[in-house]
């Protein structure tokens, strides 16, 4: 158990010149702390990982366990535990073999080994497939063994590399629950990738959100929902996804207000004490679909629009408005009358808003 | 794994032509490829006398003078008691499996590296191994002698060895390089993880291709063991192999036919059992379907 240090780590595939899977990263994990990569396809999540276990080379940059550099060591030296996206079990070996396989290559005495491969088992609740092998396993099944593989000894690091994207809903929301558990439990740095938001934020201490190789933002869960760094994290973290509406920043007596399009948006004082301060005057707001109401009712500051697309999402219904050409998204109750096509009011939140600059995408408020 | 019935909708007239014509095709094979070699061993059993006892065209009813006649084994005595035909069925059998085993150690080593590495010039590198394969064999054949004379090579069972070696390798290269594709590498990577180094976490795949070598090992054996062109030209004197050495049975003044059926049964039969024993494996492994997690 340690802690990871990631310090302007670089990877190319191919030639120099081309462009970086992973552009300058810079991250650390505490002993202990389960941090999240999120990110989606082909961002560099896989590739960071894969640096981090030793399978890939690093291009440039150094990666460190409890201060030492592991640059150049070979995965088993690295004494970590990957789980693979598509398992990676040895498919002539039993499940007992496939887990008992880490152990056996640390000359683990036989006795120990038994006893090892039976609690992990047991804990996974896969102790009665054990003479099965892997194309006689379910996906779920396959994950357990892929999992018990890793937790049969006690590395130094757990790699998770999007170990339960291939599962289906129910079986996923309770492998979330289950691995967020057993990495309380057994308290090893872990590192998970995912491309889910909901996996991220609901299991992470922290998560790091990757775009097109370079880390966007890295904090707790909680800021990187309700503070995030820019305005393609404001985005992507959050289901139903966050308005954005381009705005001009006016002056208004002593204070300021949004401008958009035309119709006023009043802010609350901290918020225009904020942008009064700040030099730019284009931006970009954004509004979670929790802070936006969409309704008959006229208010001073509403502003008209027409019902583009309305979605049941269970106990509730996103409604989305088209206002000229931007859409706004808002969770409405279950008995939203109006209709698509219907002529409706938005009134938007005056505290909760986030501010980003129109011209680099940073957050402002 | 799905499993593999196969699922008929429709019964159109066409189908049930095929089912009819299906055996009857079956059957035509089964005789076209099975009589020679019937014929074979019978006429490697009979006296020269009555091997030409042949009834006249269009004489069904003359068929059974093909069986009318005492067996005997004195062709087969002959032939390894003057013609030294114990020394060329050891020549055939060293050669073919020296050659076997050489292309394949080496074969699996190069395909590995293939089809788990990029480099640049991979795929003309490729082109260039199975490209051997394609030139007509015969046209290599002079400056190889020239070499293998040059080397000392010539007539002796190295030389065969080598000679084999080179239509075996670049194929053993091409296929095994298929098995070896077949593997996903995440389960090296997944040994590496557990605590191997690279080269455990290549035995450790080992065993996923195994079916498939082995089988190939036996095409490989094939290959050699028929092989006549190089087994003449490079292996004449002292490395002659069955099939030169049958080659050499026909005499400008004197062709024993009897003789010559009996070294194609010598050269026939071992073949036979080893087919048969590696028969699951080479459909198993030539289509390498099994490995899939
Ligand atoms: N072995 C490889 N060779 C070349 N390019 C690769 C390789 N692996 C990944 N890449 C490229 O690097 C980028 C990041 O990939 P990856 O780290 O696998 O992303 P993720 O796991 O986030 O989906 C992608 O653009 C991908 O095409
Ligand atoms: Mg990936």
């Amino acid at each position: 158990m340690v802690d990871v240090k990631i310090e302007n780590v670089y990877k190319y595939y191919g030639s120099i010149d081309g462009v970086a899977a992973v552009h300058d990263l810079n991250m650390d994990i505490k002993n202990g702390e389960f941090v999240a990569i999120l990110g989606p396809s082909g961002c560099g999540k896989s590739s960071t990982m894969r640096m981090i276990s030793g399978l890939e080379h690093i291009s440039a940059g150094t990666i460190s366990f409890g201060g030492n550099i592991v640059n150049n060591l070979a995965p088993k030296d690295r004494d970590i535990a990957m789980v693979f996206e598509n398992y990676a079990l040895y498919p002539h070996k039993t499940v007992f073999d496939n887990v008992a396989n880490p152990l056996k290559l640390a000359k683990v005495s036989s006795p120990e080994i038994t006893e090892r491969v039976k609690r992990a088992t047991q804990l996974l609740e896969i102790d009665h497939l054990l003479d099965r092998r892997p194309q006689e396993l379910s996906g779920g099944q396959k994950q357990r063994v892929a999992i018990g593989r890793a937790i049969v000894r006690q590395p130094q690091v757990f790699l998770f590399d999007e170990p339960i994207a291939h599962l289906d809903a129910k079986l996923r929301a309770r492998m979330r629950s289950e691995l967020k558990r057993l990495q309380v439990d057994l308290g090893v740095t872990s590192l998970y990738v995912t491309h889910d938001q909901l996996e991220a934020l609901s299991m992470a201490d922290r998560v790091a959100v990757m775009h097109e190789g370079i880390l966007q933002q890295y904090d707790t869960p909680q800021a990187i929902y309700e503070k995030p760094a820019n305005a393609w994290v404001a985005t992507f973290v959050g289901e139903p996804q966050m308005s954005l509406i381009e705005c001009v920043i006016r002056q208004k007596g002593s204070g300021v207000v949004l401008d958009f399009e035309g119709h006023e948006i009043a802010v609350g004082a901290k918020v225009g004490k904020v942008l009064a301060a700040s030099k730019e005057r284009e931006v970009l707001a954004g509004f979670r679909p929790n802070h936006v109401a969409i309704n008959t009712r006229k208010t001073a500051g509403s502003i008209p629009g027409i019902i583009y697309a309305r979605q049941l999402l269970g106990g509730e219904i996103l409604a989305e408005a088209q206002v000229n050409n931007t859409m706004i998204r808002a969770r409405v109750n279950t008995d939203f009358s109006l209709q698509l096509g219907d002529k409706c009011s938005v009134s938007l939140s005056k505290e909760d808003l986030n501010v980003f600059s129109a011209d680099t995408g940073v957050a402002i408020y | 794994m799905a499993s593999r019935e196969i699922i008929r909708y429709d019964n159109s007239p066409l189908l049930r032509l095929a089912k009819i014509l299906t055996p009857i095709f079956l059957a035509v094979y089964l005789v076209w490829t099975l009589l020679p070699l019937f014929i074979m061993v019978m006429a490697s059993m009979k006296d020269l006398l009555d091997a030409f006892d042949t009834p006249d065209a269009g004489d069904w009813g003359g068929v059974a003078m093909f069986f009318d006649f005492t067996p005997t084994l004195k062709h087969y005595y002959v032939l390894f008691a003057e013609n030294n035909f114990g020394v060329y069925l050891f020549n055939s059998l060293v050669a073919s499996l020296g050659s076997a085993l050489v292309a394949v150690t080496l074969g699996s080593m190069a395909a590995y590296s293939l089809a788990r590495m990029e480099f640049r010039g991979k795929k003309d590198l490729l082109f260039w191994i199975i490209s051997t394969r394609m030139a007509p064999m015969v046209a290599v054949t002079v400056p190889l002698y020239a070499i293998f004379r040059s080397l000392d090579l010539v007539g002796t069972l190295p030389g065969l060895i080598l000679a084999f070696t080179t239509f075996n390798l670049p194929f053993a290269i091409w296929i095994l390089k298929g098995f070896f594709e077949n593997v996903p590498y995440a389960i090296e990577e997944a040994a590496q993880v557990d605590g191997c180094t690279r080269f455990q976490a290549f035995l450790t795949i080992v065993p996923l291709v195994a079916p498939g070598v082995g089988a190939f090992l036996v095409l490989c054996i094939l290959f050699a063991w028929n092989d006549f062109l190089f087994a003449t030209i490079i292996g004449s004197g002292g490395a002659k192999t069955l099939p030169a050495a049958t080659k050499e049975l026909v005499q400008p003044q004197n062709i024993d036919w009897g003789k010559i059926m009996a070294a194609g049964v010598i050269t026939t039969a071992p073949m036979i059992p080893l087919g048969l024993l590696v028969r699951k494996y080479l459909v198993a492994g030539l289509t390498m379907g099994a490995v899939r997690e």
